[in-house]
């Protein structure tokens, strides 16, 4: 895509975060909803840029960053060694399958209240809140991308000298990267979101204890300021992967 | 000299039965020998390819290649697929280089000699290009290339130009003929083309329908170097493509 393809997408995207910015000030400014419990953007924005600049606010998302990388990454790792292990191995696949299904469709956060009570308040039962929720879809993907390989790259590099055990790592990994690299697209998005109502539960600090905080004393300003927050954050992480992704997949055709 | 001793492989359908892909298939194929397989589609020629590359076991029977049983791919010899099956995460460069660097030869003198292939293919200056900027036509010749590349001395080749236009097509075979006539690789060459068969080879092969069985083995007796132009008007080879066709039309009832 060129330069200017690219600035002029980023410009319609910005139509409807704007639309909804507008929206947003229209209900305070006709009064639809006070302006104690619906504060205006503008001073949502400016309480954010003055919170942004203050250590206390720093902590807190530097606290659910640490969380949501921890999580994430080790939900990656794992996701993609059972994945892969799964795809390629069928005894490993009959015991991960079976697992897998089970575990998937539950609501992980209602395992919460057991991690709290088994590894504390602290970063553990978030961590491993996050990791619970981001595996799965993580695992997915890439059991997935491993097991559709296109058998002919395989037997390619068979055929050119690649003994058996190599061709996990010098043709399936590579050839599921972009199946991998969609499920850790999900998987984040769903660790953003996880972290956030982990904190919102039980925390003693983090974005999401920020905004329970605010709302049990009724600031109404510092409360949407972890919100807005959460979802830059969440923007920015999006756009970095983007452009991890991008470079590893630079030569596949959908990429 | 690669031999085929009563070979007979049978798959099972999706709907749990047996079907009998080739029966009892014996052949014998020369050092420095070009032999087409031809038949017409599902009689089972790319899967006695496949046995002859070591990527499928033949359900009874055996290959043999030097008086060794074929029991696994190995870089003597060498598959080209008509779905080039080339690695969409390494630049042209990177797939050439695959094998010789499999085959533990250095990096600089894999480069050296990958370059220099490149060239030959006619390729020259797509060094960094990865398969997806290629066209068809370019990406076969890289497919080529990655194959010659470690040495083979049976080249494999699964209806290497069916998924070309005409054009590029003609111009293939050409340049595989001129690249043939250097180092005379013996080259088993399934195609359901009866003129690129009947140009290209010294033997065509002819196929039954399912269940696969030789039907007839011609020797096609035209000079060397071949002239498509100069072939074009010789009677010798219009009869060649007559009388195969004609073969060709009475096993291939109800295409």
């Amino acid at each position: 895509m060129n330069g200017r393809a690219i600035t002029s997408d980023l410009l319609l995207g910005m139509i409807p975060i704007v639309l909804l910015v507008a929206l947003w000030q229209a209900l305070v400014s006709f009064g639809y909803a006070p302006v104690t419990l619906l504060p205006p953007p503008g001073q949502v924005f400016s309480r954010m840029a003055q919170q942004l600049l203050s250590t206390t606010f720093q902590q807190e998302i530097a606290a659910t960053l640490f969380r949501l990388f921890a999580g994430f990454s080790i939900a990656t790792v794992l996701g993609v060694t059972i994945g892969l292990a799964a795809a390629v191995n069928p005894a490993v696949n009959a015991v991960v399958r079976p697992i897998v299904r089970v575990l998937a469709p539950l609501p992980k956060v209602a395992l919460y209240p057991a991690l709290l009570l088994l590894v504390g308040f602290g970063h553990q039962s978030k961590i491993l809140l996050v990791t619970f929720d981001a595996l799965f879809p993580i695992l997915l993907a890439t059991y997935y991308g491993a097991s559709t390989v296109e058998q002919k790259l395989i037997w390619s590099a068979m055929a050119a000298g690649t003994p058996p055990r190599e061709i996990l790592f010098k043709v399936v990994l590579p050839a599921a990267a972009p199946s991998i690299l969609t499920g850790c697209r999900i998987g984040l998005v769903i660790s953003c979101i996880v972290v956030f109502l982990a904190e919102m539960i039980t925390s003693t600090d983090g974005l999401g204890h920020a905004l329970v905080t605010a709302a049990r004393t009724f600031q109404a300003v510092d409360m949407f300021v972890p919100l807005i927050t959460i979802s830059l954050v969440g923007l920015i992480l999006n756009g970095l992967l983007e452009l991890v992704r991008s470079y590893l997949l630079r030569g596949f055709p959908e990429a | 000299m690669i031999e085929i001793n009563q070979v007979s492989q049978v798959f099972q359908t999706s709907a749990r039965q047996d079907h009998l892909a080739l029966s009892d298939i014996s052949l014998t194929i020369q050092d420095g020998a070009f032999v087409s397989i031809l038949g017409p589609s599902g009689c089972g020629k790319s899967t006695l390819l496949y046995i002859v590359g070591g990527f499928v076991r033949p359900t009874r029977g055996a290959a043999k290649m030097k008086g060794r049983a074929i029991t696994g791919p190995g870089p003597d010899r060498g598959p080209v697929f008509q779905e080039f099956a080339l690695f969409p995460w390494k630049s042209v460069l990177g797939n050439v280089m695959y094998g010789p660097r499999q085959q533990g030869i250095k990096h600089a003198e894999a480069e050296a000699q990958s370059r220099a292939l490149i060239e030959m293919v006619g390729l020259k200056g797509f060094e960094d290009f990865y398969p997806k900027e290629l066209s068809g036509g370019m990406k076969q010749r890289v497919a080529l290339a990655r194959t010659l590349a470690y040495h083979p001395e049976v080249l494999l080749m699964d209806e290497p130009f069916g998924a070309l236009d005409a054009h590029t097509r003609t111009r293939l075979q050409n340049d595989l003929l001129n690249i043939w006539e250097r180092d005379r690789k013996t080259v088993l060459f399934v195609t359901h083309s009866v003129e690129e068969a009947v140009f290209l080879s010294d033997k065509v092969v002819m196929m039954t329908r399912s269940p696969g069985r030789i039907r007839e083995i011609i020797e096609i007796d035209l000079p060397r170097p071949r002239r498509r132009t100069e072939l074009l008007l010789d009677p010798r080879y219009q009869k060649y493509i007559v009388e195969i066709e004609r073969m060709f039309d009475d096993s291939g009832e109800g295409e």
